[in-house]
């Protein structure tokens, strides 16, 4: 886990996580950890989403200028 | 019939030329084919004399020939043209020189011509020169464009002006050549050669704006389809459009119908070029747009969903639960403290019920002696002995001054 995951790899594990949280059936502080992770899964994912939008822009913006 | 000499017994020049003559001289006539390099006639001399170049072979033989003769061709006889002729090895002894006798010299005509065209194409295609595989593509983008043409011809204009059109940057490396007559088929191959000798130069076109077929003849010249068959750089063929197409055509490893055609094909059209460049980079981007707005839109849902929106209704979830348990647990033990009292009650009056107060009350009373033990017989107390008599109400604290036993009255007083 030291490694950043990739946004597939993020995503497909956020999505688990969700799903692992609606379903029930866990106790507290699983729940409570899985709910850490799940945060920090969409912050990756965002991370990413970000950085794409970043690059796009920096080749995109000069020229609109 | 070799003549025998030696360092003592050397043999005269006239031996030697009468051998050499007789040797020539049983070579007898010979129809031979070539064409024509060279013509000279000489003002008041009788014999003409020509010079007869092999079609492929740089070999050439002097020809002398009866001026009634040549002045007898119909066409003329031209510098170029192609003949058969009969003639015979004659050997000038006076000046040691050897020469063809013609006799007999025949133009090849136009038929002629087509059909030897056409004997020459099979040979060279049984030769795999044409094949398909030898062709080479064309670069995309050549450095430089070579071009094989004659000097200030329509040929050269438009191939220069429709490439510039096309892409401006173009760079051209212009070899000069005669494109007609006998000397064509020789410029145009040391052109070629020295173009393909450039190492900038990346395609080679040769052009010329048409021509009838004996214009175009040098264009079959059996030893320019095998230099273009060698180049290492690809060629292109631009000679007019004419039914009966030149050799060159099918040794080329592409063929334009024209020299506008020819500029087309070696240079690509820069701004429909940069235009679909420009497009396909504005369809890339706007795909990946669209692909990061559709993954942001997936990652709000999953970040939207209750359980990450609000982490507290994973506490609040079980806070109510905790609620409810306590409210049960609450009230069960209200019952449970309603059936314990209800039950005393009930054994209460059950007690009571078998209390002896009732008799008591009756009338009896309990005897107890000191130490609290109920007193059923006389016997064991003695008199003065302190005795406790519980009535319905209250107790009487008494000492005793006599026992009586009943059983004892009968016997004793």
């Amino acid at each position: 886990m030291t490694e950043t995951p990739s946004y597939e790899e993020a995503r497909e594990e956020l999505i688990d996580v969700v799903r692992r949280l609606e379903t029930g059936g866990i106790t507290l502080e699983e729940s409570l950890t899985l709910w850490e992770r799940g945060e920090h899964l969409a912050g990756v994912c965002q991370t990413w989403l970000d950085g794409a939008r970043q690059r796009l822009d920096a080749v995109m913006e000069p020229e609109s200028e | 019939m070799a003549l025998e000499t030696s360092l003592e017994k050397p043999a005269p020049v006239r031996q030697v030329a009468t051998a050499i003559d007789g040797w020539i001289a049983r070579l007898g006539t010979v129809w031979v084919e070539g064409q024509v390099a060279q013509l000279s006639r000489r003002p008041g001399i009788n014999t003409v004399f020509l010079t007869l170049r092999d079609s492929v072979a740089d070999i050439s033989v002097p020809v002398t020939c009866s001026r009634t003769l040549i002045d007898s061709l119909n066409p003329p006889l031209v510098e170029g043209a192609s003949v058969v002729m009969q003639a015979k090895p004659t050997y000038y002894a006076n000046r040691g020189t050897l020469s063809l006798q013609a006799r007999d010299i025949r133009m090849v005509g136009l038929g002629e011509l087509l059909a030897r065209l056409e004997r020459r194409r099979q040979l060279l295609a049984a030769e795999g020169l044409f094949d398909a595989a030898l062709k080479r593509p064309l670069p995309f983008l050549p450095r430089r464009v070579g071009i094989v043409t004659a000097p200030s011809s329509a040929a050269e204009r438009d191939v220069l002006e429709n490439a510039r059109r096309r892409w401006p940057g173009v760079d051209f490396a212009v070899a000069h050549a005669t494109m007609q007559g006998p000397r064509a088929a020789g410029e145009v191959m040391e052109a070629l050669a020295r173009l393909d000798a450039d190492e900038s130069v990346d395609v080679i076109v040769v052009a010329r704006g048409g021509g009838s077929v004996e214009d175009l003849l040098p264009f079959s010249d059996e030893g320019l389809i095998r230099a273009v068959a060698k180049a290492r750089t690809p060629v292109v063929s631009a000679i007019g459009h004419e039914p009966d197409q030149p050799l060159l055509d099918l040794v080329a490893d592409v063929r334009a119908s024209t020299p506008t055609d020819a500029a087309k094909l070696v240079v690509p059209d820069v701004a429909a070029e940069a235009q679909g460049v420009a497009s396909a980079q504005q369809r890339l981007r706007q795909m990946m747009l669209g692909l990061v707005a559709r993954e942001q839109t997936g990652l709000e849902a999953l970040r939207s969903r209750p359980v990450l929106a609000d982490p507290r209704t994973l506490v609040a979830e079980r806070h109510n639960e905790v609620a409810l348990l306590r409210e049960r647990a609450r009230r069960t033990i209200g019952h449970a403290l309603d059936r314990a009292a209800d039950d005393i009650d009930h054994h209460r009056a059950r007690a009571r019920a078998l209390s002896p107060l009732a008799t008591l009350e009756r009338g009896y009373a309990v005897l107890q002696d000191h130490a609290g033990h109920v007193v059923t017989s006389v016997g064991g107390l003695a008199a003065g002995a302190t005795v406790s008599v519980r009535v319905a109400d209250g107790r009487v604290h008494a000492d005793i001054t006599s026992t009586t036993s009943l059983t004892d009255q009968e016997t004793t007083p």
